[in-house]
């Protein structure tokens, strides 16, 4: 049988490799012709950046590169070394949410959920430079990023409810806060002790 | 030891702190007021029940439904953390790649995978000869294998699979395998397919029809078929061309299986419908069910195109047990494409007649589906194109003949809208041209001919509320129709379009719906007082554990983050048949209500024991469980709960649902039945741009009713977002197949999707009916909205141009040639000089007009009144309403096979049935 | 997917890109130049005419440099469509390209040089061993054109980049380097007529940078673009024209280019300059767009079928155009 095809083996050499993801240093050895979006999902290990399309037409892989969003399935990681990454994961604060993260939820932002990292990537990025974008901007900031769920309505409806929690200086609220319980489970009321004794079955 | 030193019970020691109550914290003491707002009037509430009341009435407790609620995971998605196919990653896994048909159609002489096996890194390599079993999401249509067995039938077919240390290696071996193929004639044309074959791509054996790839034929009359014709003043004449469309989610399909240690299989699979994978791969791999457990990871869009048990799952399990190790496969996007099973391509020849009355006296459709490789749903999807068109008009007759045929394309199935969307599309638009030709408003037409609440459509299916009046009203009024239809310069145009909808199919697949309920859940309460939820309903985006949770909430009074669900494993959640025919809400909110309702029971049987209150007089608050006669007694839920938790433990409790007994009895009759339906109906506003063609939707005014909305925020989404897939199919999706058969576009790039820019303006208008069997009230909200938008863009667009195109997508090209065309008619040289239409009404409006105004009327009587007679189909065409068509007057019995006459100039499809079935291959007739 | 491999070279300037290639071409070794990777990296996914070495200029930062009349080759697109400091005809042409997220990768240079596209070639490789490979990828078998059969020779793929109109019509030079020197010459100049070839680039030879006339400041233009949705999608026509309006309010200089309709982008000077001569406002408008329509060749390899391109041609030089259609003619 004739060899016709580009053979995919043997594998190019590694280089070492590092960049700061998400605030924490990296220090890797990835291979010369490595794409960054690989480099992310299967060493890095920061699952949140989706692969839709691999080829620039999903925006699912965005991630910021110093700042600037960028379509990690069409970067090579090597020139990617040496940057300040973000991917989805580095965008709450502790557990504080970014405020579009926040009214991703709110708004119906996100329904499958597997375009939203992209899409949380590059409106955090939008709203940093522009944070009152109009419908236009909002517009023009998403055009390379694919939603099938929402109709994009939704999404548009949560930039500029994040815009609004970010031009109000709120913050949004802690996840791990506790719920308010109505009925706190201790009683608080002085009791008898007689009527402590608790005998089962007797 | 002595019976005296036996331990009896416990005692407490005088003086001591009691047990601590069990219980979640926080600081607020009290619980807030029921929100009477969200208490139905029929329950001592202010909310108003123009609808009439509805059997969940008395459970509402204002906790959770009807608000705009986020979905219950949509905190794992925003940060990230959703795992879904691909993201499963397990110690030791390989990955395990596909080799695919490079030919249409081909049978395999040989394969020899000795040198695969022989590359180093490579672990284990399988072909179909280790898996002969057969299966297919249809117990019906078992046609598909893991790997081709003695032949490929489309490129991208299965033909081998590996598992290998790295990718890299694994996409080596693959070229190493050496396939012999003899290439076979393809059949690409789906009119091919009607054709007896030299070798027809499957074999049925003794119900194989002819030598033909005919899949599947169907042949349906209802009504009055030779009077239809007769009475008719308007016709309606088109044959309709759809592309085959993709689902085009985000999330390739990706699996991922695991041989526990215990010897079980673990399949992790974006799946929507993780019961028929479950089943097939007991099937394919021979072990029994309760040895497999199939977890279904997130979900990145489903759409119907993860709903079938794909192949490749299959392989993933193959090859995991052939190396004992866990297997990993992702596609890449063009594999996607390769399995497909999107919105099947067809040619449509759809007929309606309108007779002097205005009365919709007949529909003759004739569906020809091109359904691929594979059976898949298909068999469903032949019955869809016809029977899902029935309603919501009353019909004076209606004639269908459907056919699914074999091609060697990768297989279509079931997309959003499954089977109903091309043909409502077909339906809608010849509405439009009927009323263009009795000089009437679409609208007012539409209004005098639906049928009311409680009712049966000619095929005999029942429905229960009907909310598309007011949709039509309502989307009359908002798009300010009245004033614009008609009215608007060349090049802008508005347009309507209605859709119909199954809530939940009421023929579960795989077992006797009168036996077994179509859906269980599962409730567990434990010492926190969190509720859990066992359902096998699939999260797939559309938000069916926020709804389920939502149902649970509302009855116990809880706030929606005490409920957990537990939606994922096969080995914890009850059988359920998935998120398909948009029955979740339905089924599953149905059965989470009844397993809370014991639960409830069981809290108001304690709060009695407590505070001697009647059970009957007890009402549940948030949180709190009180007397409706004096609400300062009562106790609150941890209480309640503590009680009823003595000397037991845990509560649990389990719900079912199944629909009740329905249907009539001639062949195919089950298909289409559903406990309820949705109606929608949508206004699109359109531009052309008369010299390049191109269309682009302005805006969209969407009434869509969905019996009641649990959650209103996650109905919109999928209002909006079924437009936009919806409009993608009219303006620019296709599975594009080129000179040589191949699929052109088997990318993102050049499938079509509309972006961010093409997307309209859209008001959804939710319309709730109050269906008496929903729960609280609910139906469908996920594939109905889909329905209206095809034909209210194209009526739209002819509103803009005057011209009818009965083909999608409505490419630019194709628009601007139709353009051309007409101006040579006209001899017009500019296009920017054509006419634009117009609409003087005719004498038959104020009859249109009249007929509505009383069956408005007629309908809220029959909506309110616990006594109402039946009503069957047929009695707009005088026919006693209280009797079925068919009882009373013969020319109204049901055929289901065509007689001599009709095969002697039988239609497109139709001519499917000029085939004899065979007993074998190579037989007699 | 997986790229097929090759080693990645990083020079950081130009000196070093430049001894970098001229060591491989010593050693006879194959390699492309990566610029932005929105157009090389797709191929290479699809493992189109990959190469075992790779040379980024992503580090190259001389060639980053943007001025009005000076656009260096690794100018970001999102850049240019965003930048106050280049011709608004630029600016807006670039503003149309594919998405916002791809223009913040992809480069001038890159898009100039822009690998030219067809049905048959833009596929995996699994497809292309279905159809039997085509000529612009033949992988060793000497395939046919799968658009024009039987016709050995010459590769019809269509060249699908936006920029290159708008800089033809305004009359761009182009700069390339190799390790043997540099030299300049006219856009219109650079492209050559064939699919595979497509322009007068040699082997280890690559764009530096575009210049722009001085007097670009006084032309005015407009770019028309047909496509099917209003991102990502490659224009399948694109008409840029420029004009000169002098100080009377006459048309003193006209030039029309076409890109995205054959396998190279099309500057008709002469029928500009015909038109131009005794220029009569609408009418001219009309038998310009006449003739920029007769005079391209579209073939069946893009979305919309070839016919429609071309009668969209007329359209869209039109519209290019409407600005001068009460224009006349200077003395």
């Amino acid at each position: 049988m004739v060899r016709i095809r580009v053979p995919m083996l043997p594998a190019p050499g590694e280089l070492p490799w590092s960049a700061s993801v998400n605030d924490t240093e990296v220090d890797i050895h990835v291979e010369s012709n490595a794409i960054l979006l690989d480099v992310l999902r299967d060493q890095v290990g920061t699952l949140g950046v989706k692969r839709g399309c691999d080829m620039g037409t999903c925006g699912c892989c965005s991630v910021l590169v110093d700042g600037e969003p960028r379509l990690s399935c069409l970067m090579l990681a090597h020139e990617a070394a040496g940057c300040a990454l973000t991917t989805v994961e580095g965008l709450a604060d502790g557990h504080h949410l970014h405020p579009i993260q926040e009214t991703f939820t709110t708004h119906g932002g996100s329904q499958c959920g597997f375009c939203t990292p992209g899409f949380l990537v590059v409106i955090s990025a939008l709203l940093e430079e522009n944070p009152e974008p109009n419908e236009a901007e909002i517009k023009a900031a998403i055009d390379g990023n694919l939603c099938r769920c929402t109709g994009y309505q939704q999404i548009v409806d949560s930039v500029r409810a994040a815009s609004m929690i970010i031009t109000s200086g709120k913050k949004t609220a802690d996840a791990t806060d506790p719920m308010p319980d109505p009925h706190p489970g201790m009683p608080t009321v002085e009791v008898e002790s007689e009527e402590l004794e608790v005998v089962p079955d007797e | 030891m002595s019976d005296d030193d036996e331990m009896v019970g416990y005692k407490q020691q005088p003086g001591k702190l009691p047990f601590a109550r069990p219980g979640s914290g926080g600081s607020e003491k009290f619980s807030e007021l029921r929100d009477e707002s969200r208490i139905p009037e029929s329950q001592g509430g202010t909310l108003a029940q123009p609808q009439g009341a509805n059997r969940h009435d008395s459970l509402i407790t204002g906790a959770a439904i009807g608000r705009r609620t986020p979905m219950v995971d949509s905190r794992w998605k925003v940060m990230g953390q959703a795992k879904y196919g691909d993201d499963i990653r397990l110690p030791g896994e390989l990955f395990g790649r596909i080799l695919r048909s490079p030919h249409h159609y081909a049978r395999i002489r040989s394969i020899d995978t000795s040198a695969a096996e022989a590359l180093p890194g490579v672990v284990a390599v399988s072909t179909g000869s280790e898996a002969p079993a057969c299966f297919g999401v249809l117990p019906v249509t078992k046609d598909e294998h893991a790997m081709a067995q003695e032949k490929v039938r489309h490129v991208g077919d299965l033909v081998a699979c590996v598992a290998a240390e790295d990718e890299l290696t694994a996409l080596e071996a693959l070229r190493l395998i050496e396939v012999d193929y003899e290439v076979l004639d393809a059949v690409h044309d789906m009119r091919d397919g009607l054709k007896d074959a030299e070798e027809p791509i499957h074999d049925r054996g003794k119900y194989h029809i002819g030598d033909s790839n005919v899949q599947k034929r169907v042949f349906q009359e209802f009504g009055d078929i030779s009077g239809m014709r007769d009475s008719a003043v308007a016709t309606h004449t088109s044959d309709w061309y759809f592309a085959g469309a993709n689902h085009g989610f985000t999330e390739p399909h990706a699996v991922a299986a695991h041989w526990e240690p215990n010897g079980r299989l673990t399949l992790y699979t974006p799946q929507q419908v993780p019961h028929y994978v479950h089943r097939a791969l007991a099937d394919v791999l021979d072990i029994p069910m309760h040895q497999i457990n199939v977890y279904r990871t997130a979900v990145g869009g489903g759409f119907g195109g993860k709903s079938d048990p794909f192949p490749h799952e299959m392989c993933a399990a193959i090859l995991a047990r052939k190396s004992g190790r866990p297997v990993r496969i992702t596609f890449d996007r063009d594999e996607v494409f390769y399995v497909n099973r999107g919105r099947h391509p067809s040619r449509l020849g759809m007929v309606i007649h309108a007779d002097s009355q205005g009365r919709l006296c007949g529909m003759e459709t004739d569906a020809l589906l091109d359904g691929g490789a594979f059976a898949s749903f298909g068999h469903v999807t032949t019955y869809y194109n016809g029977v899902l068109h029935t309603a919501p008009y009353e019909i004076g007759g209606f004639h269908y003949t459907g056919t699914r045929v074999w091609t060697n394309k990768p297989a279509s199935g079931a997309m959003r809208g499954h089977g109903a969307v091309n043909s409502r599309c077909a339906v809608e638009v010849g509405i439009d041209d009927v009323c263009e030709q009795l000089s009437v408003d679409p609208i007012d037409f539409r209004l005098a001919n639906l049928l009311p609440p409680m009712s049966r459509t000619i095929t005999g299916f029942r429905i229960t509320s009907i909310g598309m009046r007011e949709c039509l009203e309502r989307v009359r009024r908002a798009s300010d129709w009245d004033d614009r239809f008609r009215k608007l310069p060349l090049g802008h145009g508005l347009g309507i379009g209605c859709g119909f909808f199954i809530s939940g199919s009421a023929l579960p697949i795989h077992w006797e719906p009168n036996k077994f309920p179509h859906a269980t859940v599962h409730l567990k309460v434990d010492m926190d007082g969190g509720v859990t939820v066992h359902t096998g309903a699939a999260e797939i985006g559309q938000g069916s554990d926020t709804v389920v949770a939502l149902a649970v909430a509302e009855v116990l009074g809880l706030p929606l983050d005490m409920i957990r669900i537990r939606s994922r494993e096969s080995d914890t959640s009850p059988v359920d048949l998935g998120s398909y025919s948009s029955r979740v809400t339905f089924m599953n909110c149905n059965a989470a209500i009844s397993a809370a309702m014991e639960i409830r029971q069981e809290l108001l049987d304690a709060t009695s024991m407590i505070t001697g209150a009647p059970t009957e007089r007890l009402v549940i608050g948030d949180r709190r469980i009180f007397s409706k006669d004096d609400p300062a007694v009562g106790v609150s839920y941890l209480e309640a709960l503590q009680k009823a938790q003595e000397d037991r433990g845990a509560l649990a409790s389990s719900g079912a649902y199944r629909t009740p007994p329905m249907g009539r009895t001639h062949k195919g009759a089950a298909a289409g039945l559903a406990p309820a339906y949705s109606f929608s109906a949508y206004v699109a506003e359109v531009k052309v741009d008369v010299e390049t063609g191109q269309t682009s939707v302005l805006k969209v005014w969407a009434a869509h009713d969905c019996g009641k909305a649990l959650n209103p925020l996650a109905v919109e989404g999928q209002m909006i977002g079924s437009i936009h897939m919806g409009m993608g199919q009219v303006l620019s999706e296709e599975m594009r197949y080129g000179r040589s058969g191949n699929l052109l576009n088997a990318d993102l790039l050049d499938y079509k999707i509309p972006t961010v820019h093409e997307m309209p303006e859209v008001t959804p208008i939710i319309v709730e009916s109050n269906d008496p069997e929903g729960p609280f009230g609910a139906k469908e909200a996920g594939e109905g909205p889909l329905l209206p938008i095809l034909p209210a863009i194209c009526n739209a667009v002819y509103d803009a141009i005057g011209i009818r195109i009965h083909e999608l997508p409505l490419a630019p090209a194709l628009v601007h040639r139709e353009i051309e065309k007409r101006c040579k008619e006209l001899g017009i040289d500019d296009p920017l000089d054509l006419p634009s239409p117009d609409l003087e009404h005719s004498p038959l409006h104020h009859v249109l007009r009249e007929r509505a105004d009383e069956h408005s009327v007629r309908d809220l009587e029959r909506k309110l009144d616990g006594e109402r007679d039946q009503y069957h189909n047929g009695a707009l065409f005088g026919l006693d309403a209280t009797i079925p068509a068919d009882e009373q007057d013969d020319s109204w019995t049901a055929v289901v096979l065509p007689d001599e006459q009709y095969l002697e100039s039988p239609r497109l499809a139709g001519s499917a049935w000029l085939h004899v079935e065979r007993r074998h291959q190579g037989g007699d007739a | 997917m997986r790229m097929p491999p090759f080693e990645l070279h990083l020079p950081e300037s130009l000196d070093s890109a430049m001894t970098i290639a001229g060591e491989l071409a010593d050693e006879d070794c194959d390699f492309d130049w990566i610029a932005g990777g929105t157009d090389l990296l797709p191929n290479y996914k699809w493992h189109l005419n990959s190469k075992p070495h790779v040379i980024s200029l992503a580090k190259v930062s001389e060639l980053s440099t943007l001025e009005p009349t000076h656009i260096g080759a690794m100018v970001r697109l999102q850049a240019l469509a965003t930048s106050d400091s280049c011709h608004p005809l630029l600016r807006q042409t670039s503003g149309t390209i594919a998405s916002v997220m791809i223009r913040r990768s992809g480069t001038v240079g890159g898009n100039i040089c822009l690998d030219t596209r067809c049905f048959w070639f833009n596929q995996g490789e699994e497809w292309r061993r279905s159809i039997d490979w085509c000529i612009k990828c033949d992988c060793g078998t000497g395939a046919d054109c799968r658009v024009i059969s039987h016709q050995n020779e010459l590769c019809v793929a269509t060249y699908q980049a936006d920029l290159a109109a708008s800089l033809l019509a305004l009359d761009a030079t182009i700069h390339l380097a190799s390790p043997d020197g540099s030299r300049s010459l006219p856009l219109a100049e650079f492209f050559q007529e064939d699919g595979i070839t497509r322009n007068v680039l040699k082997d280890g030879e690559m764009v530096t940078h575009l210049t722009l006339p001085d007097d670009a400041e006084d032309w005015q233009g407009d770019y028309q673009k047909l496509r099917l949705r209003e991102s990502w999608d490659f224009p399948e026509a694109g008409i840029a024209a420029a004009w000169k309006i002098d100080g009377d309010g006459n048309l003193d200089g006209l030039r029309v280019a076409s890109t995205a309709l054959e396998s190279i982008p099309r500057l008709h000077q002469e029928l500009a300059d015909e038109a131009r001569e005794g220029w009569a406002g609408v009418e001219s408008v009309n038998s310009l767009a006449v003739a920029v329509q007769k005079a391209v060749k579209p073939v069946n390899n893009t979305w919309f079928p070839p016919s429609y391109r071309k009668k969209m041609v007329r359209v869209l030089t039109r519209r290019a155009l409407a600005p001068l259609e009460r224009v006349e003619a200077a003395n």
